[in-house]
C-alpha cells in the first residue's frame, strides 16, 4: 500500500520536473528567438511566463503543506528543502528567459553583429547547460554534476571574451552603442543561466548524497569529484 | 566530546532462549541527552533497563557483557543495587505516584536514605519540585494527595521524586507518551534544562521528540544497534539505509 505521504512526494517530484521542462523550453525559445530574430517567438516566451509563476506558487504551497503536516526527516527533508530552492532557481531561470526575449528588437536591428560575435556558440552552450541540468534533476544521476561546472566555467569565460569585444566595438563605433548595451544585458542573463544551473546541480547532490557543495567549486577539488560532506554545523 | 558516563561492551541479553540484545557496545556521554529509537520489540527499553539493572527482577533474564557507569561495572557481584538505582534514577511511561501527599512522594527517597530532619526534607522537596518545573503549581497544596494532580503534573512530580535522591543519570522510558502536547512540551523543556546537571537517556517512539530533545540518537532493530551518532546527523543524513527507512516511516 502506497502511503499518502509517498503520493505527496511523488506529486512534488513530478511538479519540479514539469517546472524544469517548462523552464528549459522558455530558455530554449528565448535564445532561439534572438538567434533567428523571431519577435513572435520572443513574445511567446513573455506570454508563457505566467505558467512558470503559477507552477512556482503551486510547488511552494505543496512544500509548505508537506513540511507542516508530515515533519519530514533525512532524505525526505533534503528533497523538500531542495525542491523549494530549486523551484526558486528555476523560476529565476524563467525570468532570465523573459529578460532575454525583451531585448530582441534592440539586438535584431543589427543582426550581423550576432554572427560576428559567434553568439550562436554561446546560445548553444547556455541551452545545453540547462538541458543537462534538467536531465540530472530528472535522473538524479550525480555522475555528470562535474560537467555542469565545467560548462558553467566555459560559459563564464566566453561571456567575458564576448563582452570585451563588444566594449571594444562600442568605443570605436558609437552607432552600435544601443545594440551593444542590449547585447551586454543578454550576456549577463546568459552568465546567470550558468549560475542557476550550477545551483540546481548542487541541490541534486544534496538530495541524493546529503552533501552540501554550495560555495565550493568541485573542479578545484583534487582527488574526489565532489568534496566530502562535513559534520553538520552546530 | 564530553566524558563518557555509561559504557556498554558486548552487552547481550536473553529472555529464556530468546536473544533480545545482541552484543551492544555504546558510549553515552555525560550531561547530554541520548535517545533510543526503534520499532516495538527492537530491544531499546530492554537495553535502557540494563543500565540500572531493572531486568534483574525478571527471572528468565540472562546477561553477558559489561555495563560501566563511570568506571564501575554495575553487574559486579559486590554492587549494591539500591545504591546503583539511587545514582541511576528512572522515570516510567506511566506516572506512578504513591497514594500519599505530594510532599511525601518526593520525600520518600530521601526518607528511606535516612534523612528525617523536617527542615532538610522540606528543602529537598522544594528544590526537587523546582528543578522539575512544578513547584509553582503545587507549592500551596504540598500536603494534598498526589493522585489529584493531572497526568502531566504527576509525571513531573515523579521526575522530582527521582531528583530528590540526587541521581547522576536519569533513564526515561517513554516519559511523555501518555501526555497531551502541552504537558509533553513541558517535559521536553524540563529534559533540556536537566541535562545541564544530569546525564539523560530516553526511550521514545516519537521520532520528532527524539529529534527535538536529544543530542545523540541510537537506532535499534531486532536487538541490534544499527546506528548511533549525533541526532542532527541521524535525522538529516543517516549512514545506514535501515535507519533512513525507519525514521522516514518506510518500515517498522
Amino acid at each position: 500500500m502506497e502511503r499518502h505521504f509517498e503520493q505527496e512526494l511523488d506529486k512534488l517530484n513530478k511538479r519540479i520536473l514539469k517546472m524544469g521542462n517548462l523552464v528549459y523550453d522558455q530558455v530554449h525559445n528565448a535564445l532561439e528567438a534572438i538567434l533567428t530574430c523571431n519577435p513572435e517567438l520572443a513574445q511567446q516566451v513573455v506570454d508563457n511566463d505566467y505558467q512558470v509563476d503559477k507552477l512556482d506558487v503551486k510547488i511552494d504551497k505543496l512544500c509548505q503543506r508537506i513540511f507542516a503536516l508530515t515533519q519530514p526527516v533525512a532524505t525526505d527533508l533534503r528533497l523538500i528543502m531542495s525542491a523549494l530552492k530549486m523551484n526558486n532557481d528555476l523560476e529565476r531561470l524563467g525570468d532570465l528567459a523573459v529578460n532575454i526575449s525583451a531585448k530582441i528588437e534592440g539586438v535584431c536591428e543589427y543582426k550581423e553583429i550576432l554572427t560576428e560575435l559567434h553568439f550562436d556558440e554561446l546560445a548553444t552552450m547556455a541551452d545545453l547547460i540547462v538541458k543537462d541540468v534538467i536531465n540530472i534533476l530528472n535522473t538524479r544521476n550525480t555522475t555528470f554534476v562535474k560537467d555542469i561546472f565545467v560548462s558553467a566555467n566555459a560559459i563564464e569565460e566566453k561571456v567575458q571574451a564576448v563582452s570585451a569585444r563588444i566594449l571594444d566595438e562600442m568605443m570605436h563605433k558609437t552607432e552600435v552603442i544601443v545594440v551593444a548595451t542590449n547585447l551586454m544585458i543578454i550576456l549577463t542573463q546568459i552568465d546567470r543561466i550558468a549560475g542557476y544551473s550550477t545551483n540546481i546541480a548542487e541541490s541534486v547532490v544534496f538530495i541524493v548524497e546529503g552533501r552540501m557543495i554550495k560555495h565550493k567549486n568541485p573542479l578545484k577539488e583534487s582527488a574526489a569529484v565532489l568534496p566530502p560532506n562535513p559534520e553538520p554545523e552546530a | 566530546m564530553k566524558e563518557t558516563k555509561i559504557k556498554t561492551r558486548d552487552l547481550t541479553l536473553y529472555y529464556g532462549a530468546k536473544m533480545a540484545l545482541n552484543s551492544i557496545s555504546l558510549d553515552i556521554p555525560e550531561n547530554e541527552v541520548t535517545a533510543f529509537i526503534g520499532p516495538s520489540g527492537c530491544g531499546k527499553s530492554t537495553f535502557l533497563r540494563t543500565l540500572n539493572r531493572m531486568n534483574d527482577l525478571i527471572p528468565t533474564v540472562r546477561i553477558t557483557g559489561e555495563v560501566l557507569v563511570d568506571t564501575l561495572n554495575i553487574y559486579d557481584k559486590q554492587i549494591d543495587v539500591v545504591n546503583l538505582r539511587k545514582k541511576v534514577g528512572m522515570v516510567f511511561q506511566k506516572s506512578n505516584p504513591f497514594t500519599k501527599s505530594i510532599f511525601e512522594n518526593v520525600a520518600y527517597g530521601p526518607r528511606i536514605n535516612g534523612i528525617n530532619h523536617k527542615g532538610q526534607l522540606g528543602e529537598i522537596v522544594e528544590n526537587s519540585l523546582k528543578k522539575a518545573f512544578i513547584w509553582d503549581e503545587v507549592k500551596d497544596r504540598l500536603h494534598d494527595s498526589a493522585m489529584g494532580l493531572s497526568g502531566g503534573q504527576q509525571q513531573r512530580m515523579c521526575i522530582a521524586r527521582t531528583l530528590a535522591v540526587e541521581p547522576e543519570i536519569i533513564l526515561m522510558d517513554e516519559p511523555a507518551s501518555a501526555l497531551d502536547p502541552i504537558s509533553t512540551a513541558k517535559i521536553e523543556e524540563l529534559i533540556f534544562e536537566l541535562k545541564k546537571n544530569y546525564t539523560i537517556v530516553i526511550v521514545t517512539h516519537n521520532m520528532q521528540q527524539a529529534a527535538r530533545v536529544s543530542d545523540l540518537t541510537a537506532f535499534f532493530y531486532l536487538g541490534e544497534l544499527i546506528e548511533y551518532g549525533k541526532t542532527k546527523k541521524i535525522f538529516t543524513t543517516p549512514d545506514k539505509k535501515h535507519t533512513e527507512e525507519y525514521i522516514t516511516g518506510r518500515f517498522g
